[in-house]
């Protein structure tokens, strides 16, 4: 393998497996808020910008993950 | 009093819906085949230079366009200039003639600022929430409207001949990662101020905690050896420790989290619009929208959360 293919090959890797750890977060978090609602449907509001803040969060590391990406397929 | 039957749907009679979904249908399809997909699928067609987009080339560091008194202008500074004149005169107009029974733009914006100033309350309290709110509100704005500027067509194709080479006139600010920066330390800043103002010590104390350990190493001296109050008065400064990395990684997270998603929203943008032409970059936009406001929001509420568990006082001061 030539230096672009494996850097093609580390782009795609970095960022599928970079978004395995944030998608199972925002499941869970989505599990749970959907689990306190059921329970709970008046706490709405408060549950679905608390969610929402936490999935944030999770996202946030799924987005190096695509940093590292963007600058491995396009800049390095 | 019974409404008159209207024949038809969506305001338009049957006829002339007929003909706006072909047309629509039609556009649907001929930006399928003047894409890359479609091409790779029927094979190559001649098309008009208009129909088909140039494969994009997304760069990561903003050009600079000119300098001023030596400092470098990049496009997205400008773009951030433009966002804020934009609010500036947007306010201007808005609160220039306040009217008790306000019209339809004084009550949108009054019902934007209004559900942020009720944010603020609800998280930090009556009296904190309305000291807050002038900086957080600000964030908010700042990265909401920078996000829907960059949004609005034409944007970002107006170009600008630099040094022989073409570059976007204006692009968001956003997608700069000088510019979330930027924010990411007035927050911290924001944060650190009104912790030192308001919990003063109990702020420091949080993150230089000596005060254990040095008491019972102070009481070797006077014959009173406990090696467990000294180990956890360690472990008190180890933690004082990780509070300070967690307060200097927040702002790289704040940094990337809202750079990763203005740019990659960008690119995707790009390349939707680069696959199928026209079609494809629609409903991406309304994703976009979504984004740029959820971003907005995180930013200004994580910023009113970590201020607000700045001034509360922790129950590391109860014992």
């Amino acid at each position: 393998m030539d230096a672009e293919a494996i850097k093609m090959l580390a782009a795609g890797l970095a960022i599928g497996l970079g978004a395995l750890g944030p998608g199972i977060g925002i499941g869970i978090l989505g599990y749970g808020a959907m689990q306190g609602l059921a329970r709970n449907p008046e706490a709405r509001g408060p549950i679905m910008t608390n969610m929402i803040l936490a999935i944030a969060m999770a996202e946030a590391i799924g987005i190096y993950a695509l940093i590292v990406a963007i600058i491995l397929a396009m800049i390095a | 009093m019974a409404e008159p039957k209207r024949r038809g749907c969506l305001g338009c009679s049957f006829p002339v819906l007929i003909i706006i979904v072909i047309i629509a249908l039609a556009i649907v399809i001929l930006g399928f085949l003047a894409g890359p997909i479609g091409s790779k699928l029927v094979g190559e067609m001649e098309w008009l230079s208009w129909m088909t987009v140039q494969s994009p080339e997304p760069h990561l560091p903003a050009p600079v366009l000119f300098h001023i008194l030596g400092l470098p202008i990049t496009n997205t500074v400008l773009a951030g200039w433009i966002t804020v004149i934009f609010l500036v005169i947007f306010s201007w107009v808005i609160t220039r003639r306040m009217k008790l029974v306000p019209g339809r733009l004084q009550t949108a914006f009054e019902f934007l600022l209004g559900w942020m100033f009720d944010l603020c309350k609800s998280i930090a309290g009556e009296e904190n929430g309305r000291r807050f709110f002038p900086v957080v509100c600000t964030i908010f704005l700042f990265v909401l409207f920078n996000a829907w500027l960059s949004l609005i067509p034409g944007f970002g194709s107006i170009e600008i001949a630099v040094h022989g080479h073409h570059y976007e006139l204006l692009r968001g600010s956003n997608t700069d990662v000088n510019t979330p920066l930027a924010i990411a330390l007035v927050s911290f800043i924001f944060v650190i101020f009104f912790g030192l103002k308001d919990a003063r010590m109990g702020f420091v104390k949080q993150y230089l905690n000596f005060g254990r350990f040095f008491r019972s190493t102070g009481r070797i001296f006077k014959g009173k050896f406990e090696p467990i109050e000294i180990f956890s008065g360690a472990i008190d400064i180890f933690v004082g420790g990780l509070e300070v990395l967690s307060l200097l990684i927040r702002n790289v997270s704040f940094t990337f989290r809202l750079f990763g998603n203005m740019t990659a929203g960008e690119i995707l943008l790009l390349i939707a619009a680069f696959l199928v032409p026209w079609v494809l970059a629609l409903p991406f936009y309304g994703l976009e929208l979504l984004v740029g406001f959820v971003q907005a929001l995180i930013f200004a509420g994580l910023t009113l959360v970590f201020v607000t568990m700045a001034v509360s006082p922790h129950e590391g001061e109860a014992h």
